[in-house]
């Protein structure tokens, strides 16, 4: 709590690394993660840094892993992930590093073009042998070019050979045959048809499986197809064609003998082929295996390398060239860690000259730095995804922590909702390590894995609110037996028990109620007391329910609300006394105060004075809260009228002398805004004034000390807001400023107020919307009384499983946290948190290496 | 209906709108002249790489390794290029499924004239192929050095493509040499304006009013740049006119003028009468030399300029037009500067032309 109330303190610190020690210390500075340095080069282009050349390497070298990366994926080689953390090499080592991986790459790169080659033959034979195959076919079974033995004699062979010849009845018919891929077909055939007036036969058909691409490893369909024509022209004219088309022409023999021959050596071929390329690949497999078990490590290395070469082109260096200047915001915990850093990096360069940091004055903003855990890291986050806050001021996350949960829980009270909720975050809090391990998690499940802590609390808490409302999946537990208890006349049996199982029963809890109510109340009276925790369970079946829940939920959101908003303008207490704002208590906080106190405060009180002052008995005329507070803002007053037995009912008043003290608080309350809106700047306008008559009686010899008397805190927070720059500013500006903040906080106190009752409105919803769904599912197989009632039952157990899962608490939870979320933003953040601040950035490895590995997936 | 009559805007983004947000956001991606300054200082190509990496172009270069050519940087940019329409173009419906084809027409004409000028010349087609711009490929392109007469060429292979029906113009029987295949570029490109010139005329609403503009200034440019070309050379005058597009505003009488024209000074002559193209003139010496910039150079930077006028308005197709056109100028300015780097000739190096 200490360490997150406030942001951690911070000094811009100068680093001195020497030159031989500047690697090593960077290095460190790496692995501790607590140094936010500043571009000190910023005019200069990425290329004309001093090390562009190093980082060139690097990039190199990531791209080489890349490359070695995506051949293992090719190989379905599982790439070693240990999750090592292996510390920055030297920069010696770098050279190594970069002659393994060249070497490995031109290793790859070498096996790939044979392997390339390899396949390629083994396509052309592969294909070579379909198109043997078909034109056996072809030349058998459909009779079209019966070779007889004298028209081979006729036969010349054309070129060389790669086509054959036929002489048939006279006329020299050729043909050529090749394989084409499958899409290009129907494209080929049309130009080959275009070009020949259609004298041209052609043949295709599929292979049926699918063949392998050389060059991308991938499937693709081809087809052979056959061309028969006639004539030298047409043949130059498909060959070309085929070229276009990218079609392989085979050369194929024009006798069954011939082809039958050739077939056979195809296989053979193929035979010897398919030993060289199962070799060939088993060695690519072994470079592969012995360099995926490295990748990981490699990667880091070279990350990490790369990280801190450009770490170092943001460094000065100093006119000797002997050592390096860098500047960073070190927080002041972390100042120690860093000298032994700094330290451990000297050593290991084996430096003599120490290597050393000093703290520098400065006017700007130090960013801001929270320490944080798993635990209180989500937390942090909702009040950051609002605005970080601003150096040194209040931090809300303290508080979210509880008050975040329980007013979702307020909002989503439900038992059994909030077990499933919890059980499931708690699966995450139990499974952290091995999800934590896994990367590529997803976007919305690394959202719901980061707010695991949270959506645990939401909950525990939701199972306590739950049980205060007694709603546990919309039913309502006995757990301490109820102290209502039937009138005897109901249970008088002569009723027939179908029409009391769906009856409801008006609940009245005045002692002497004889009509209205069904069931008497004995709590009051019996020994045990009133209903022990929660929500008697006997409202559960009752029909006036509603009201009774609704004025209950009512009043406590309200009363949740104002404690809620008082809380966050004593936060702004606080951060006027740190930040020696004095004058902001004076004419800020004590008015506002005392604002909110005399309206909703006030309201509050006659709360509880409500429910202790009137019982069952005398709450038939007990006066109206919300008909109080409006007689108060217009004056408004009238005599409580009397009884008929002559006693007073508190129709319009609670208590004797309640009209001359409400006023007076109306009377407060008005000034109070006067009050907010001139004070602060009119007293600014005299301070001014003194100054400007000081200095000229000082003739600025000690005009410094009462001018910047207020600005020179020890923490040395430039103020925001108007007051450190009135001097600047004219009345007029600090007028309007001051103006816009009274209106809003003064509307806010009422519509913030009013906004708090979402609590009761949500969780109205909630209630209803889970008691809809009992009643329309599940209640519809528990009253069947056979044994088709197990069947419907069982089926609709799912239905109504999957809804409750689905919308009451998926939808449900998440419309409750934005609620909430709003009421901590909004709410309760503008009563003190400016969030202007920026976040803390340290030079981290951690951090770069999440993040390209992000940039890769 | 009442509101795509009046108000075709009302449902442009049914359709179109996430299209028209994902060409705006590309454009924020184009380089600006701080861009351009750094990158004229660099020293090498791995500079000029380095530097790309930290604008919108990324890691594109990141996977090849040094030392880089200046064609794999050009191969890279039109491929990056060539991704981004595709994305674009599988998304549209129509009518911009057409329009964005029609976009694609005038790479297909540049690649056909290459081709078949390079298979003249007797050069390998798989290396014309590589020099053609992605953009502008299509199924039968490698096919088209089977052809040797204009006929056969539509016979056989340009009527399966789209541009069928801008060839039609050009079929006669006479044999392909180069000057034939200049008059079948023009012609062409002639009927492609023209044609793509109504489509956006009927189009209507913004997208008229804004491509229009450019398209009749491509027009334009087209007239002076064939009249200019055609001095000195056996085109006749007659000939001349069946190739200046009659979409621009040069139209009727501009043409006429520069029908007439012999001369450099007097295609001058015929530009005074029109104030954008004056301008234009104005700042070269005479002859389209002497003065800093060439005439070419400033017949881009006004296209530039109208382009970068497109994305003023909202709501129509000429941004995607203006877009690609921006992009392939800017693929141009780094080549150009990727060039003068490595051949360390740095006088020139300034001759790009800034977009924003």
């Amino acid at each position: 709590m200490g360490t997150l109330f406030r942001s951690q303190e911070m000094a811009l610190c100068q680093f001195f690394l020497q030159s031989e020690a500047a690697y090593c210390c960077t290095a460190e500075l790496g692995e501790i993660g607590a140094a936010q340095f500043r571009d000190l080069n910023k005019d200069i282009n990425a290329f004309q840094r001093k090390f562009v050349n190093e980082i060139r390497r690097c990039d190199d070298m990531e791209r080489i892993l890349r490359f070695l990366e995506k051949e293992c994926q090719k190989e379905k080689v599982p790439v070693l992930r240990l999750g090592e953390n292996p510390m920055a090499p030297m920069p010696r080592e770098l050279v190594d590093l970069e002659s393994t991986l060249e070497k490995l790459e031109r290793e790859i790169k070498e096996v790939n073009v044979n392997f390339e080659a390899l396949k390629r033959s083994n396509l052309e034979l592969l294909e070579m042998k379909y198109v043997l195959k078909k034109a056996q076919q072809t030349f058998e079974l459909d009779g079209m070019a019966v070779l007889n033995p004298e028209s081979k004699s006729d036969t010349e062979l054309l070129g060389t050979g790669h086509d054959a010849t036929q002489v048939h009845r006279g006329v020299h018919i050729s043909f050529l045959a090749g394989t084409i891929p499958l899409i290009k077909v129907e494209a080929f055939e049309r130009l080959i048809w275009r070009i020949s007036r259609g004298t041209v036969l052609l043949r295709t058909s599929n292979i049926e499986f699918p063949l392998e691409d050389p060059a991308t490893g991938d499937e693709i369909l081809k087809a052979t197809f056959f061309a028969f024509f006639q004539g030298d022209t047409l043949r130059v004219k498909i060959r070309k064609v085929c070229e276009a088309f990218r079609a392989t022409i085979y050369p194929v023999p024009d006798s069954p003998a011939e082809i039958r021959e050739m077939s056979i050596q195809v296989m053979t071929r193929l035979e010897d082929l398919k030993t060289l390329i199962g070799h060939t690949q088993q060695h690519r497999h072994m470079v592969l295996l012995a360099s995926a078990k490295n990748l990981d490590l490699w990667e880091i290395k070279v990350q990490k390398i790369e990280a801190v070469y450009a770490l170092m082109n943001c460094f000065n260096i100093d006119t000797t060239q002997r050592c390096f200047i860098g500047e960073a915001w070190v927080p002041h915990q972390d100042m120690e860690a860093i000298r032994l850093g700094l330290l451990r990096g000297s050593e290991k360069a084996e430096c003599s000259v120490p290597s050393f940091i000093t703290p520098i004055k400065t006017a700007e903003t130090p960013p801001t730095y929270h320490k944080t855990n798993k635990f209180t890291s989500g937390f942090q986050a909702i009040v950051d995804a609002y605005g970080v806050s601003t150096y040194r001021e209040v931090n809300p996350a303290p508080f979210t922590v509880i008050t975040f949960p329980f007013l979702f829980a307020v909002m989503f009270g439900d038992a059994g909702h909030g077990f499933i909720m919890a059980c499931l975050a708690g699966l995450l809090l139990w499974k952290e390590k091995a999800i934590m391990a896994k990367r590529d998690k997803g976007e919305i499940a690394t959202t719901i894995f980061g707010g695991r802590y949270i959506i645990f609390l939401m909950g525990l808490f939701s199972i306590y609110t739950g049980l205060i409302y007694n709603d546990i999946f919309s039913k309502s537990f006995n757990i301490f037996g109820s102290r209502w208890y039937p009138r005897t006349s109901i249970y008088n049996l002569t009723m027939e028990a179908d029409k009391l199982a769906g009856a409801t029963f008006q609940l009245d809890p005045t002692p002497n109620a004889l009509l209205g109510s069904d069931y008497r109340y004995e709590g009051r009276y019996s020994i045990g007391g009133p209903y022990p925790f929660g929500l008697d369970p006997a409202w559960a079946m009752s029909s006036n329910k509603i009201n009774f829940i609704n004025s209950y939920k009512m009043k406590m959101s309200v009363i949740f609300g104002v404690f809620h908003m008082a809380f966050g303008i004593v936060l702004s207490c606080f951060n006027h006394t740190y930040f020696k704002r004095r004058v902001n208590i004076i004419c800020e906080f004590i008015p506002q105060m005392i604002f909110l106190m005399c309206m909703f405060g006030y309201l509050v009180i006659l709360i509880f004075y409500k429910w202790t002052k009137f019982d069952a008995s005398t709450s038939g005329c007990s006066p109206s809260l919300l008909i109080g507070l409006i007689n108060m803002f217009l004056m408004k007053n009238e005599p409580n009228p009397k009884n008929q037995d002559g006693t007073e009912c508190h129709m319009f008043k609670f208590y004797n002398s309640q009209e001359s003290l409400e006023k007076a608080l109306v009377v407060v309350a008005v000034l109070c805004f006067p009050w907010m809106l001139l004070s602060k700047p009119l007293y600014q306008r005299w301070r001014q004034g003194r100054v400007a008559y000081s200095t000229v009686r000082a003739a600025g010899s000690d005009t410094e000390s009462v001018e910047s008397g207020q600005s020179r805190s020890p923490t040395s927070v430039p103020d925001e807001g108007g007051h450190g720059d009135g001097h600047n500013e004219g009345f007029a500006d600090v007028m309007i400023y001051q103006g816009i903040h009274t209106i809003e906080f003064c509307l806010g106190i009422i519509s913030n107020t009013a906004s708090y009752l979402r609590l009761w409105a949500l969780s109205l919803a909630h209630s209803q919307l889970s008691e809809v769904l009992w009643n329309m599912a599940l209640r519809k197989g528990f009253m069947m009384n056979n044994i088709g009632g197990a069947i419907v039952l069982f089926t609709i157990f799912a239905w109504w499983a999957c809804a409750t899962f689905g919308i009451l608490i998926c939808m449900e939870g998440m419309s409750a946290f934005l609620h909430a979320l709003r009421l901590h933003w909004v709410e309760f953040q503008n009563k003190f948190y400016q969030g202007t601040g920026h976040a803390f950035e340290p030079f981290d490895f951690k951090k770069t290496h999440s993040t390209a590995r992000l940039d890769q997936d | 209906m009442f509101l795509d009559r009046w108000f075709p805007e009302v449902r442009f983004n049914i359709d179109d709108g996430y299209l028209e947000g994902l060409a705006r956001g590309f454009k924020a991606g184009i380089l600006n002249r701080t861009d351009y300054l750094n990158l004229v200082q660099c020293e090498t190509i791995d500079d000029l790489k380095l530097h790309l990496q930290s604008t919108d172009y990324g890691n594109f270069l990141a996977n090849e390794p040094s030392p880089l050519q200046v064609a794999v940087i050009d191969e890279k940019l039109k491929e990056k290029m060539v991704q981004e329409f595709r994305h674009i173009r599988n998304q549209a419906v129509e009518p911009l499924s057409t329009f964005l084809d029609y976009v694609t027409y005038s790479y297909m004409i540049d690649n056909i004239v290459l081709l078949i000028t390079g298979s003249l010349h007797g050069r390998p087609i798989g290396e014309l192929i590589a020099k053609c711009h992605p953009l502008g490929s299509f199924e039968q392109m490698e096919a088209l050095n089977i052809a040797s007469t204009t006929a056969e060429l539509y016979n056989a292979v340009i009527v399966d493509t789209p541009l069928a029906p801008f060839f039609a113009d050009c079929i006669s029987e006479q044999d392909l040499d180069e000057m034939n295949i200049e008059i079948i570029r023009n012609k062409l490109y002639k009927a492609y304006l023209e044609a793509f010139y109504d489509f956006c005329y009927g189009l209507g609403g913004t997208t008229r009013e804004v491509m229009c503009e450019i398209l009749a200034f491509e027009a334009d440019r087209r007239c002076f740049t064939i009249t200019i070309n055609s001095f000195g050379t056996e085109l006749s005058k007659d000939d001349r006119v069946n190739l200046y597009p009659t979409c621009g505003k040069l139209y009727p009488y501009g043409i006429a003028g520069l029908t007439r024209a012999s001369d450099y000074d007097q295609v001058r002559m015929v530009a005074e009468n029109f104030a954008e193209y004056k301008k234009i003139f104005d700042d070269i010496g005479t002859q389209g030399q002497g003065g800093e910039k060439t005439l070419e150079d400033k017949f881009f930077e006004y296209e530039v300029k109208l382009n970068v006028n497109g994305f003023m308005q909202q709501f129509h197709y000429g941004v995607f037009y203006s877009l690609f056109k921006l992009k392939e100028q800017e693929c141009r300015n780094i080549v150009w500067i990727a060039e003068c780097v490595a051949q360390r000739h740095r006088t020139k190096i300034d001759n790009y032309i800034p977009i924003f």
